[in-house]
This record gives C-alpha cells, structure tokens and sequence, in this order.
C-alpha cells in the first residue's frame, strides 16, 4: 500500500501543529465556537448531540495492522473503547475530549493518518471497491489512481470551499462494489476498442433528501487526462453549483436543474482547456504510485473450498465461508469479510480489543492489509483458503464470525438519534430489533441475500435509499415513526427505493419488515432469485399491499 | 497619528444657537464686519488658515486691516509650487503680517505612509490628511475659533456656507468671504493694489500642492484644477458643516496586505454616479463595465475591475489588460468561487496585474487564494490583520498538486509537489 514520503509527513505533521495551536486558543477562549467550527471541521472534528465526534480517514478504506492498532489505542486511552466504522469508509470515535484532540492527530500522523477532509466542502476520502487489487472481476486495481486523486485532491487550493461537500468513488471491477452511481463523481475502470483501460465517469449521483442515480457525463477518460477532467467537473461546479440552498448544493442538482447535456458542454469545454496541462499523468508517475500497490507474493497454490464437505463437517465455518469469502483473482486466495453486524451489536462498532485481533490477523494472514467496507465491514482481502480456517478459529472466538456477509442482517445503519445532532429517530434500536428477528443462521439461509440499510433522517447517511429494503426515520409530532422503502441498489444496476406508504412506529417494524419477506417468498420462481430480482420482477405492488396490511 | 475613533463630541446645542444668531448680524458681504467680530469674540484664541494661493490675498488683506498680529498658519506639505512659498514671502512684507507659522507634515508620518512621496498619486484623501489635516489639528490645538478663505461659489459642498460655524470639533470657523463671487474677489485685488500668485495668470485659479494642481480650461470651474480626476473636493481641513467627514486613515477600514506588508491602498469606493470616462483608482463592477465599455475604453486614468463571486471573468477577458488590478469579491468565508475566476485570470487570460481578495478574507484562506493567483488582500478582520502582521499564517507548508501555470516546471511530474513559499515572505 501507500507510504508517505517526505512531503505526506511534512502535511500531516504541519496541520497537526496548526491544529493544536487553533484548539489551544479554543480552550482559552481567544477563538468563538462559531470562529472554531470551520477550523475544526477542516480537521474532522465534529460538534455531536452529546460530545466532539472525530473522523479519521483511512484512505480508499485501505490500512495495516499497524494502523488499525494505532485505532485501537485511540479507542483505548481517547474514548470510550471501541470506533465506528462509516460508510465512507472512515472510522468515527464518539467521545473524544477536544483538549485531547491534538493528541490523538500527532498519534495518526505516527502511523500516516489523519482526519484532513473528513468534513467540511471539499472533496472527501476516495472510495472504492473493498475487494481493490484482489477481486477476481477487477479489470485493474483502482488504488493507485484513488492514491493520485487523494494527492491532487488534499488541500486543492480551489476547492477548498465549494458549495457542498463532494465525494468521489471509484471501481476497477465491473460489479460495482463501492456504490459510484450514489457518489457526486463515480468512476468505473472501462476497457476501449484499443484495449486501453481508462475510466467511465458518472456525475450527480447521491442519497440525501434527494437521492440521485449518477449519470453517465462521459464514457471514456484515459488515465493521462482523468485529473484534467476532475478538475473540469469540479470547476464547472465549484463556479455554477447552487449556494443559496445548503439542500441544493450538491451537484446532483445542478445536473438536474440544467440537465446533464448543459452540464456535459460546460465540462467538455473546460477540459478542452485543461487537458494537456500541468495535471496530464505522466505514465511514469502512475508506475511510481503502482509500484506501492503492487501485489504480494502470493504462494502458488490451487486450494478450493469444498463447501459441500465443509457443511457436512461444521456447518457454522461452511456459512461463513458460504457469506463471507470472496472470489480472489488468485487461485488459492480469497479475501475474507469480517462482519461488524453481531446479533444485537451496533452495526459499524468494533472495540479495541477486535481491530486487535483483526490486525494480528491481518499481519499473519494477509499480507498486513486491511480494508474498510463501505457496508461497515472489515476485509483481510489476501487470505490463502488453507489459512481461512484458523482466521475463522480466530474470529470466533472474539465474537467477529458472523456469517452474515450480504444478508439481512448485515445492515448499514447510521448512529441515528443516540448520537447525531441531526438525527430525526434512532437507527441503532431498530437494526439490533431486526437482528433478533432475522438474524438466525436459518432464517437467512431461507431469505438468502438482502440488503436492508437503516437511516435516522432524511439525511440517509444510512443509505436507505438503496437498501432493497430501506428504513427511514422521520417525526411527526414528536413522535419517531419509520417509512420503509423497497426496490434500491447500490450495485451497477442502481435504483433507488420506493417509500411504501405511511410512517410506522418503531414496535410495528420488524413486523413490517416480516410481511415484505413473507410476501418474497411466497411469490420467489425459485429459491435463487434473489429478494431484489424479484421485487424489479414484479414490482412494488404485492409488497406495498403487504406492508399496507397490518 | 493621535487621532481617537471615538466620535467627535457634539456640539453643544446653545453654543449652537449663539452660532444662528451671529450669522444673522452681517450683511453677506461684509468680510471685514465679520473678521472683527470674531477677532472681539475670540481674541487671541483666533487664527487664520491660509493656502496663500491664488485668491489667499484678498482675505489676507482684510485680516491686516483688522489684527496684522493675528497667527496665520500656512501649511507647508513639502509639496508646493517654488512660487506659493514666494507668494507667503510677498504677502508677510506686504501686507505686515506679523505671525505667519509655518506648519510641517510630522516626519514620521511621512515615513510611515509616504516614504517615496507618491502617495498623492493614488490616495490624495491620505496624503492631504498627513500633510495638511494633522498638522493643522495639531496647531489648532488651544484655538477657539479659525478664518478660512472659503466661499460658496466654489464648490457645490461649499453652496451653504455661513459666516460662523460650529464644527464638530467644538470649534468655530468663520468664513469671512462666503458670499464673495470670483468677482467680488477680483474687483478687492485690483482695488486695492494687491499683488497676484505668480501662478494666477498662467490659469491657475486655484492653487494647492503642486502635484494635485492643474490650470483651468476655458468654462471650468476655479477649483476644477484641484485634484483633477480624482472623485475629491476638498482636502480635508475643512470638515462639512455637520462634521461629518472623518479623517481618511480611520475610514478605511479593510487594510491591503501586499507582497508581505501592509500598504496604503490606492483604491477607492466608486462614488454612485462617477462618471466612468474620467475616474481613476476605483475598482469598477464587472457588470458596469460589460455596460460602459466605451467608457471604460476611453479613460485613461489606472481602473480596476471588481468581480462578484457570481461574474464571469469570460465576460469581460478581452478588456482585461486595460485593469491595473482586479478584486474578487468573497462575499462571504465559505464560498469558494472566487479561487477558481482567480486562477483564470491568471492561467487562462494570461491576468499580470494584481488580483486582490476582497470581502470575507481570513487567516486560513490566504494561503489557498496565493496559489490560486491572488496578490493583494484586503483585509478587514481583526484576527487576520494581526496574523499577517506578526506573519503567521495558518497556511500549508507543502502542496499536495500543481495549480497555475509557473508551481511545476514544465516537464515536471505533475505530483512534484513544491514546498509553499509564505505569502507574508514573498518579494
């Protein structure tokens, strides 16, 4: 993976400094909390319901064993013992002391972190693909390119302060695994007709309260040109994104409101500008930054699970090896999802003493790398098959082998009400509730794989929209009620859920949630058409009669 | 430069109606009448100010009719025609005056804000402010009641003139000649022999410092040859009748922070209805320009340009050259547009002038808005002033990506990235 150089130290060290210097007068009282906000917030650092949140970025969710340990001392001696885990693929702590802050900022840069862009409207933490550099679909490995634009995008002195915030996604594998048509910009690794690869680029993609599909601006960007054309999008929206409306900000409305063929004309002639300047990609340049990606040294081997016998043998590590191990373009290798979603947990949380055990794990088993999943997940992503059964071993006992990896009960759900400011109902009652109902090995064997994502607002840091089935707090009279929505997709072929019909207290959910699954299975062809299929089968109606039913 | 910002004290109402009454006591001509009254009034709390320029002599002489031991103080800016300080020379042995002081520019003012004696080039109202208004408050101090040359017909401002007037300072200026004509004037000279401004007769009608002192055209105004071109009037020891006019230092309020230091700024705000053909050192909003281009074209004085964050440089990227410095509006600290109509000025128009941040600039922007292109800052903020200042900046040290034209050498990789120069520390 990516090692800082002189200069990465020399900027995280630099506002680490200026930082503690800005919380210093903070303290004293030489700066007003209004004066503090944008500074803190360029920072990472968060004004919460109860306390200071702070967001530290793991770049394109990718880090090491030493890393995820320094997490871990943080959640330790700054917090209250564990983090949490984003969909961003960032990690959160929830009670940090401001004064202690800086501290922890010195900590990360110590092992090349830090909370730079987390907030604030800039251009925030590339994702991308959990399975990057080891998927067997992937057309490329889209790091190196996430690494370049996390460089040309840290501190871009003219997009610093732009309307709104704006996120960027990128995937070298044709399943889209990092959710890019719901990013402002999404990236998809595309081969041309000269077996060139290069990128797809979707713009105006986004959930909120008015969720977007990406549309596709232009179809083929080389690697050379693809900083040039980012700069392009970001000028043209940086000059002509809204501002008079914080809820009409990002550039999923400007592409709206002026239609993507306005908006692709402005973009196109600003490229042609730009293009062939000081940003064009030299391929060297793209090597030097390869050559840190590159892929371990693999043992050769032609392992395989033998999932029939496994489930003979113990039917517990054949499930999760069923739900949590991923095709590996290497034979011999898969990469292994580590759920974050127990029975009754909180979706995304993971004490210290687990990113522990994960990172042993991942120095032993897979090549000191790790990766955040934008499901709240972690992933070792180079496991030889041979080994997975002593990471499983590993895993179970610390309670970090749940076999539920694309199933209902791997819910993304946002803190809600029990921490953010902004929160209109709690989300983390709700997943722990449906858990219980659903979250037996049986029961998801029946249902097979579904996605149900839980948002506390309307803000749908949850991603409700592209739950198949969604889950949405909203109040009404000081009252906490949930609408559900069905039908979205995160993946390539993306959509965005259809609000059932009225609000629901949080008691009737889980009921709720039971009819919309009953009335799946009842209508299925087979046992292998999946929840979503079927619901794009044969529409919302049968569900929405169901859910109307109570 | 002791001057308070506290507001002047108001005058005291009695005082005030005192002032009505003694207006109402000579007949509008009656300059004499009036000087010895006030010389009655005030005694020897009473002075003269005078410019001894080209009508000076006339008051000169019937101030030497009444008191020739009267202080008469003659402000000397370091600026005035070899022939104005002959003039003072003719009219003390002439006329007797017995008293005439010569008033100097405190020379740390001059240092401080005129080092290289161009200030009246770009920013009269301060040059006029060390040179005459300082030095005058501080001769002032300890009189009660000063004569001035002033008279209606002179300028529009001066239209209301009275004989006495309160100003805000809780002083009294009496203006003896108030209701005098340009020919009331002329008819006083010949009439009593008086000897002329070397300068008169060459079409200087009105004379000041030499820099900001022009002959007059056929039809002019006598003032219009004072600060020619600029949207100025008065120099500023003449408060208006309310008082109101502050000094020019304190008015400003945004400071230009420029090539590592405070500087006086040339720039002013654009009266409403200057007449765009003949301002200068003004910075004109892009949209009046897109609207008076013919204007624009034809003046030829130093202009600027204002973009407001939601202008388009495009509109107006032919005429750029024709701007010796454009302001980019940040209406406010969050909104980020103007970084990029900044870098194309300078990347995408070739822009070499100056392109100057002005409204919500603070601290942290400062070191983006450098590497975007900005050169000058106008700062109103207290925090920011004193930042840059004592030069710290909370700025970046190193660069993550290229921006502009001249951060990476060509032939470069794009991501060589480059150490920040401070701004506070630029040449």
């Amino acid at each position: 993976m990516y090692r800082y150089d002189e200069f990465d130290l020399g900027f995280v060290s630099g506002r680490v400094g200026q930082f503690r210097d800005q919380v210093n007068r903070r303290i004293a009282g030489e700066l007003t909390e209004e004066q503090f906000r944008p500074l803190r917030l360029m920072n990472g650092l968060y004004l919460q319901l109860h306390a200071y949140m702070l967001r530290v970025c793991v770049p394109y969710g990718t880090m090491n064993a030493v890393q995820l340990r320094k997490l871990a001392h943080i959640a330790r001696k700054y917090d209250r013992g564990y983090g949490h885990f984003t969909t961003r693929q960032n990690i959160q702590f929830n009670w940090p002391r401001l004064q202690d802050v800086p501290d922890i900022l010195e900590e990360l840069s110590d092992v090349e972190m830090h909370a730079i862009q987390t907030s604030g409207n800039c251009i925030r933490n590339v994702t991308t693909d959990q399975f990057a550099g080891a998927a067997a679909d992937e057309i490329i490995d889209p790091r190196p390119v996430a690494e370049i634009i996390r460089q040309w995008s840290s501190l871009h002195p003219e997009f610093t302060f732009l309307p709104r915030k704006f996120k960027i996604a990128i995937t070298g594998a044709p399943q889209d695994r990092a959710a890019i048509r719901f990013h402002d910009i999404g990236l998809m690794a595309q081969e041309n007709a000269a077996g060139e690869v290069g990128w797809m680029v979707y713009v105006g993609g986004g959930m909120g309260r008015t969720p977007m599909i990406g549309k596709r601006i232009r179809d083929f960007v080389p690697h050379e040109d693809l900083l040039a054309y980012l700069e392009s999008v970001l000028r043209v929206y940086n000059r002509y994104g809204r501002r008079d409306n914080k809820y009409k900000a990002r550039i999923k409305i400007l592409v709206h409101e002026e239609g993507l063929a306005t908006l692709r004309e402005q973009v196109n002639s600003e490229f042609e500008e730009v293009k062939g300047g000081v940003l064009t990609l030299p391929e060297e340049e793209l090597a030097r930054i390869r050559a840190y990606f590159a892929p371990p040294q693999f043992a050769l081997s032609d392992d395989r699970f033998d999932l029939a016998a496994l489930k003979r043998e113990d039917a517990g590590f054949a499930r999760f090896v069923e739900h949590n191990s991923h095709p590996h373009r290497h034979e011999g290798y898969t990469s292994l999802t580590i759920s974050l979603k127990p029975v009754g947990g909180v979706p995304g949380d993971a004490t210290a003493e687990q990113m522990e055990v994960v990172a042993d794990l991942a120095e032993r088993f897979s090549f000191n790398e790790l990766r955040v999943s934008h499901e709240q997940n972690l992933v070792l992503p180079h496991v030889a098959i041979r080994d997975v059964r002593a990471v499983y071993d590993v895993l179970n006992a610390h309670g970090l082998a749940e076999a539920n990896v694309g199933q209902i009960s791997d819910m993304i759900t946002c803190p809600g009400l029990d921490y953010c400011a902004l929160a209109n109902a709690r989300s983390i009652p709700i997943a722990q509730e449906l858990a219980k109902r659903f979250g037996t090995a049986e029961r998801q064997a029946e249902i097979g794989p579904l996605k149900l994502n839980i948002s506390g607002c309307i803000n749908a840091c949850g991603h409700h929209h592209v739950g198949h089935i969604g889950v949405l707090g909203v109040e009404k009279k000081g009252t906490e009620l949930y609408q559900l929505t069905l039908g979205g997709d995160a993946s390539e072929n993306a959509s965005i859920g259809e609000i059932l019909g009225p609000g629901i207290v949080a008691e009737a959910v889980p009921d709720a949630v039971e009819r919309l699954v009953q009335t799946y299975l009842g209508l299925r062809k087979a046992k292998d058409e999946s929840f979503i299929s079927a619901v794009k089968r044969v529409g919302p109606e049968p569900f929405r009669e169901a859910y109307l039913a109570a | 430069m002791q001057h308070s910002l506290i507001q002047p004290q108001k005058p005291d109402p009695i005082r005030a109606m005192g002032i009505i009454a003694l207006n109402g006591m000579f007949d509008e001509h009656d300059a004499e009448g009036v000087i010895r009254k006030a010389a009655e009034l005030f005694g020897d709390k009473l002075a003269v100010v005078s410019s001894f320029g080209a009508d000076s002599v006339a008051l000169l002489h019937l101030v030497s009719l009444v008191n020739p031991d009267l202080p008469v103080f003659f402000l000397d800016t370091g600026m005035h025609f070899p022939e104005t300080r002959a003039h003072v020379e003719v009219l003390k042995a002439r006329l007797g005056l017995s008293d005439v002081r010569t008033l100097v520019p405190d020379s740390r003012d001059l240092v401080r804000f005129d080092p290289d004696g161009t200030l009246w080039e770009g920013d009269p109202d301060s040059c006029c402010h060390i040179r005459k208004t300082e030095p005058l408050n501080a001769a002032l101090e300890g009189f009660s009641a000063w004569i001035t040359g002033r008279k209606r017909f002179q300028t529009a401002e001066r239209g209301v003139l009275p004989h006495f007037e309160l100003t805000s300072d809780d002083r009294i200026k009496v203006n003896p000649l108030a209701y005098w004509a340009e020919a009331d004037v002329a008819a006083h000279k010949s009439d009593h022999d008086l000897p002329e401004h070397p300068l008169f007769s060459e079409g200087f009608t009105s004379i000041g410092c030499a820099p900001c002192t022009s002959a007059i055209g056929e039809g002019e105004d006598a003032r219009a040859g004072r600060w020619r071109g600029f949207n100025k009037a008065e120099c500023g020891i003449h408060f208006d009748v309310s008082g109101e006019i502050a000094p020019p230092q304190i008015r400003e309020a945004p400071m230009l922070f420029k090539k590592g230091r405070f500087v006086t700024d040339p720039f002013k705000p654009l009266g409403e209805n200057a007449n765009l053909k003949g301002v200068r050192y003004v910075h004109v909003p892009l949209s009046k320009v897109k609207d008076n281009l013919d204007a624009i074209r034809q003046n030829p004085h130093p202009l600027g340009l204002l973009i407001e964050a939601s202008d388009r440089v495009e509109d107006v990227a032919e005429d750029l050259d024709r701007f010796s410095s454009v302001a980019v509006s940040f209406p406010a600290f969050g909104d980020g547009r103007g970084y990029s109509t900044a870098r194309l000025l300078r990347e995408r128009y070739g822009y070499r002038g100056e392109i100057r941040a002005v409204g919500d600039v603070l601290t942290d922007q400062i070191g983006f808005m450098a590497r975007c292109g900005f050169d000058a800052f106008a700062v109103a903020n207290d925090a920011t002033k004193k930042a840059l200042e004592k030069g710290e900046l909370a700025e970046i040290s190193v660069y993550m990506q290229p921006v502009g034209l001249t951060e990476v050498p060509v032939g470069t990789r794009p991501f060589l990235r480059k150490p920040a120069e401070p701004v506070a520390r630029r040449p």
